[in-house]
């Protein structure tokens, strides 16, 4: 019977080809605003190291004066999303982490080795400590991170991302090659494997989540040897707190470093909080942290929420994108009403020939869902063009003199559907046509059968 | 087969209250061919929809086929209209965009009837009416008369206690619709049961009686030849 029910339809909608256009069209418009902007919302919302949530926590501490110089005005709850170099040092020393990282983004310049002819030309660093890499499972294709003692008293050695390592060694084992950055060599001693974090969530602060990761990783020990300025967000929550070079990064109160810990279990990680806040009573007592404690331990979920990823731009596109469907729902659904009410004579005949009524609800619904696959099908081509317009509209700038395939690779996912997307869009188009059809059909169904068999 | 008692039938809108049917009483016996008279507006479709189970009644008792019908849900209604009732209209309805054989095919699916015992009923009903040449044809590409053969092979499909015919020959000439009331002759002979509804009092007389309604009512019958014994009905179906 559903063979049979499929038949009618398909004959259905050929009866009235430019109706049927009008219809699966207005849901494939439907569908493709909707799916755009899911596509975008997923893009952000995704947990980018789902296996640790319940290990891996942001460390937020609150030291801003009573009406600190830098404004925090969107969340005014929330402390700042950085630590001082002073209050980072101190709950590094904490042993109550397996693992611990204090780290910024700084940028050096690197000339390339002798045999290439290229310029010196610039990169993004990360200087942290060593744990980075294990804490947050970064690949290694070659090599490993460096050793722990490093951070204190600094062996040259760095970590190169795949790109860079392709860039400076056409991707082979660079391990133990000479990089010089800002005019000091440095050796090799890893090589990272593809590593995409989305978002990244291990410094929002200079990306706000929509970013590749490093070119160069540096120990966090050269920080003072090297005086590696910070090239990230430097906020000073402090009125007496002035920035004058490097040196005044490390005394003044103003926050320029991530800092992030991995717990073993909740009960560690509760201690480590008490910790906290047992540091922050004891600042105050030296004139400092003047309001009530409100540092945070918080997990990646809820470090993305604190910070806002998804943002409300992505959530007014959603509410916009599915208002938009409803719109082209009723529009569909006055269509069909339309479409199934000038056929409603066959219905009728159909019914004196033994239908019931659940026969031609049945019948009538099954050409509903095949107008909502139809429009979900184009709505997909749709949805791709408008992505694909959408990629250049948006991030041509992030991609601009970017010879780095992982920031292509950073867009593509973007503005990429994939399967769970996918299967959210074919479901979408079932739902949107039973939507616009049930009540045409459930109306066609309880219609007098003798009602239109004189008008046939 | 039929038994009315005192039906009737009220279509009432907001201002204005129609009586279709008034007390109609009437008994048709299995095998009965019985025409159906009147002038326009008298109520014989309304009467033909109400026996055919297309339409609800409002007062009386019908019983159709030993079945009072007036408690029937839904879908027992349908399932007797498919099973046991078939319909022949004045304008053919045939659904345009099906070929012949998918047309006569409908009725059966609705009955769940396996696919090869299906075409086997269908190509004999269309070979009955003389239409086994044109089963890929669609409706528009076939005369009125070859248009209404179909109606009635759909009819004859199901193999029904009774066929309700509302003016089968409105939309024919002459000779045309001599061939169909003399389909009609035979597929009564051979035990359907007829009810026809017509205007034309010659093809009127050719049935077993004549049904004459007026306001709702019947107001006259006449015979014009006896009901065979169901013995002979059996006889003349074999």
């Amino acid at each position: 019977m559903l063979i049979h029910d499929l038949r009618l339809a398909l004959r259905s909608l050929r009866r009235n080809p430019f109706l049927s256009a009008l219809m699966i069209g207005a849901i494939a418009v439907g569908i493709a605003a909707s799916m755009i902007a899911i596509t975008l919302y997923h893009a952000r919302s995704g947990h980018p190291i789902p296996w640790k949530s319940d290990k891996l926590f942001a460390v937020t501490l609150d030291t801003r004066d009573d009406e600190p110089p830098q404004s925090f005005e969107r969340h005014p709850e929330y402390p700042p999303f950085q630590l001082t170099y002073r209050d980072a040092r101190a709950l590094y020393a904490s042993t109550i982490p397996a693992h611990a990282v204090m780290m910024y983004r700084s940028a050096q310049v690197v000339t390339p080795p002798p045999n290439k002819s290229a310029k010196p030309f610039g990169v993004s660093t990360r200087v942290t400590t060593a744990d980075f890499f294990t804490m947050f499972d970064v690949p290694f294709t070659y090599g490993t991170g460096w050793s722990r003692a490093e951070d204190e008293a600094p062996g040259a050695d760095v970590v190169l991302s795949k790109f860079m390592n392709q860039k400076l060694f056409g991707g082979a084992n660079s391990i133990g090659r000479e990089v010089v950055l800002d005019g000091r060599p440095y050796r090799v001693v890893g090589v990272l494997a593809a590593w995409m974090p989305r978002p990244k969530y291990y410094d929002l602060n200079n990306s706000g989540g929509i970013d590749v990761p490093e070119d160069i990783f540096i120990p966090f020990g050269w920080m003072r040897t090297g005086k590696l300025m910070s090239h990230g967000n430097t906020n000073c929550v402090s009125r007496r707190a002035k920035i004058e070079g490097f040196d005044s990064l490390l005394t003044q109160d103003c926050v320029w470093l991530q800092y992030w810990a991995e717990f073993r279990n909740g009960a560690d990680r509760d201690r480590f909080q008490v910790f906290v806040d047992n540091y922050a009573n004891a600042e105050r007592e030296h004139g400092r942290f003047p309001r009530k404690n409100n540092n945070r331990v918080v997990d990646v979920q809820a470090w993305l929420g604190m910070y806002d990823v998804i943002g409300d731009d992505s959530r007014m596109q959603l509410v916009l994108g599915f208002v938009f469907l409803g719109v082209c729902v009723l529009n569909t659904l006055g269509l069909m009403l339309a479409k199934f009410l000038s056929a409603a004579p066959i219905s009728g005949l159909r019914r004196a020939l033994g239908a019931r009524r659940i026969d031609i609800i049945r019948q009538h619904l099954i050409e509903v869902i095949v107008v909502g696959l139809l429009g979900g099908a184009v709505g997909m081509t749709l949805t791709l063009g408008g992505l694909a317009f959408l990629k250049v509209l948006m991030f041509s700038s992030m991609l601009a003199h970017s010879d780095n395939p992982d920031r292509v690779a950073l867009v593509q996912s973007l503005v990429h559907m994939d399967i769970p997307v996918m299967a959210a869009a074919i479901m979408l188009s079932l739902l949107t046509g039973v939507l616009a059809g049930l009540y045409p059909a459930y109306r066609i169904g309880r219609l007098a059968p003798a009602t239109f068999l004189k008008t046939q | 087969m039929i038994q009315m008692q005192s039906v009737s039938k009220v279509f009432r809108t907001d201002v204005v209250e129609t009586h279709a049917l008034r007390d109609l009483t009437l008994k048709v016996e299995a095998g009965e061919f019985v025409a159906i008279t009147g002038h326009s507006g008298s109520g014989k479709t309304t009467f033909l929809n109400v026996a055919g189970l297309l339409e609800e009644f409002n007062g009386g008792r019908y019983t159709f086929d030993g079945q009072d019908v007036s408690r029937l849900t839904d879908n027992q209604r349908s399932r007797i209209r498919n099973e046991k009732i078939g319909f022949i209209f004045q304008g053919f309805n045939l659904i345009p965009d099906l070929n012949m054989y998918h047309n006569v095919e409908a009725p059966l699916h609705y009955r769940g009837m396996p696919g090869p015992e299906r075409h086997r009923r269908i190509t004999a009903a269309l070979d009955r009416v003389g239409l086994s040449t044109r089963t890929k044809h669609i409706p528009s590409q076939l005369s009125g008369g070859q248009q209404q053969r179909a109606a009635i092979a759909r009819a004859i499909c199901g193999d029904p206690r009774v066929i309700l015919a509302d003016e089968p020959t409105g939309n024919l000439d002459t000779t045309m619709s001599n061939q169909i009331m003399e389909l009609l002759l035979q597929i009564n002979a051979a035990g359907t049961t007829i009810l026809m509804v017509t205007h034309n009092p010659e093809l009127a007389q050719r049935a077993h009686r004549q049904l004459h309604i007026v306001d709702g009512k019947i107001d006259q019958i006449h015979h014009f030849r006896p009901l065979q014994s169901p013995q002979v009905v059996a006889s003349h179906a074999l």
